[in-house]
């Protein structure tokens, strides 16, 4: 080679990436919005939610990956479809109504299968779903059929569902519908369990070994 | 020509923040086959990000691996599939044996495994898992060994421990000179592979190899080496990805 190059000034390294768009982590929030949740029950859980956003908008990645769907029950109303962190804008919830649990739960299952086609119709890569619910009662509709879906869709590794429950909560048919041991809230730290839920998230892009999901301990907000 | 190969493996940021290592893991060397040829030799393991001895895992997958290609080159100056799968068993049992010695699961133990044994007139590639070998196809257009195997999910991927019998082990064995490598962890695929199109994206390594195709001389590699540790510790990798990364390059071609 005749021209002289000096090996320390060269500009080493492409800044010419594939147009990839980030890989997406869905989460739909199942929320319970029944009467009894008024006052300041629905105070905290509009605060948790808020916190939530706030957390994950902390993190450069975990704003771009993960995808934030709220469906609220009853009746049962798709609050916000699935947007990513910074797009994310959740309104005041307010309590109406009864609690139909199941048909809030079929609807979760229904986002995330749609949402998954979505992202393979346009070749973006994707984390395991999150279905997470939150109630503070007992269904009032027919929620057989979705506990079947929550076995089936867990059985088959399309999402990991987990249920949280609020005092008065009946726990003993959230056991019925959740694979996964429900947690039970202890008195209304929303805000600590949103915290929790955001943590785990940003977790998740790490890999799994085997089929464990990665779950940080669920301390401080739960009651054991 | 000789191999100019260099190759790195950095921390990723997310990593970092918890205070944990780097858990990917990368070494090379050039050995003389029983002709006094020059074989490369490479291997890159990714520990898996929540197994708890990801970083031993994927030192001693490489390790072993490299011990046992480098002595089989030098005593019988071939590589045969046989003796890649009687290596791989050899690591699965090195780790079984610690993860007994330990107490804990098999799968704390969790890495892939990538890997070439580059000859005169051919070549060998191997891979467990995610992350990509990527070739000179002898035209100057790079294409990947094998598509990466991810699961359904991104986060999901095979291991070594999966399975002793290796059904995700892939093994080429190509009567093709190769003078062209690349290898890199999954870390990086974002930003090398084009998921829609499953294709190469050309110009990331087409700068790379150019520059390592004119280091005429020791030295000038030992620069690119340190400059490939900064560049894949640098903002504009770290906005993309937060898991560690390896990189590693490998050319016989001089521009």
């Amino acid at each position: 080679m005749d021209e002289y190059i000096s090996f320390e000034q060269i500009p080493f390294g492409s800044d010419n990436f594939a147009e990839n768009p980030e890989p997406r982590c869905p989460c739909v929030l199942l929320l319970d919005t029944s009467g009894s949740m008024g006052g300041l029950p629905i105070t905290e859980l509009n605060e948790g939610v808020r916190a939530f956003k706030q957390e994950l908008m902390q993190d450069p990645l975990a704003a771009k990956r993960v995808e934030v769907a709220i469906v609220t029950f009853g009746p049962v109303t798709v609050e916000a479809d699935f947007h990513t962190v910074p797009n994310f804008h959740p309104r005041e919830l307010d309590t109406t109504g009864d609690t139909p649990m199941g048909a809030a739960i079929n609807m979760g299952i229904e986002m995330v299968a749609r949402r998954k086609k979505e992202y393979k119709e346009h070749g973006i890569s994707y984390y395991k779903p999150w279905i997470i619910l939150i109630t503070d009662g007992a269904p009032t509709d027919e929620w057989s059929v979705a506990a079947a879906n929550v076995r089936e869709g867990e059985n088959a590794k399309k999402f990991a569902f987990f249920a949280i429950g609020v005092e008065g909560a009946s726990m003993d048919i959230l056991k019925h519908i959740s694979v996964r041991a429900p947690l039970k809230l202890k008195g209304l730290m929303f805000r600590e369990f949103f915290m929790w839920l955001s943590a785990s998230m940003k977790m998740v892009s790490s890999k799994n070994p085997g089929n464990a999901i990665n779950l940080l301990p669920p301390s401080g907000w739960s009651e054991l | 020509m000789k191999w100019k190969a260099i190759g790195q493996s950095v921390t990723g940021i997310s990593h970092a923040a918890v205070g944990k290592g780097c858990e990917d893991a990368v070494q090379y060397k050039v050995v003389q086959d029983t002709n006094d040829d020059e074989v490369l030799i490479c291997c890159v393991s990714d520990g898996a990000g929540s197994a708890q001895y990801a970083a031993w895992a994927s030192g001693f997958t490489v390790k072993k691996m490299m011990d046992g290609l480098s002595d089989a080159i030098a005593d019988a100056g071939q590589i045969t599939e046989a003796l890649i799968y009687q290596i791989a068993e050899q690591i699965y049992d090195g780790l079984n044996a610690e993860a007994e010695e330990k107490q804990v699961e098999l799968n704390e133990f969790s890495g892939t495994l990538l890997g070439c044994c580059l000859a005169k007139e051919s070549a060998v590639f191997f891979q467990v898992g995610d992350g990509a070998i990527v070739r000179n196809d002898g035209s100057g257009y790079y294409i990947p060994v094998w598509w990466p195997h991810n699961g359904e999910y991104q986060n999901s991927t095979a291991f070594l421990i999966d399975d002793r019998a290796f059904g995700n082990l892939n093994i080429a064995i190509i009567g093709e000179r190769v003078d062209e490598v690349a290898i890199f962890t999954d870390g990086l695929q974002m930003l090398t592979l084009n998921t829609e199109g499953r294709n190469v994206h050309q110009p990331f390594f087409t700068g790379l190899f150019r520059f390592l195709g004119m280091a005429d001389d020791e030295e000038k590699v030992t620069v690119l080496n340190r400059k490939l540790h900064e560049y894949l510790d640098s903002s504009v990798i770290n906005a993309r990805t937060d898991d560690d990364k390896t990189l590693f390059l490998a050319s016989r071609l001089s521009v």
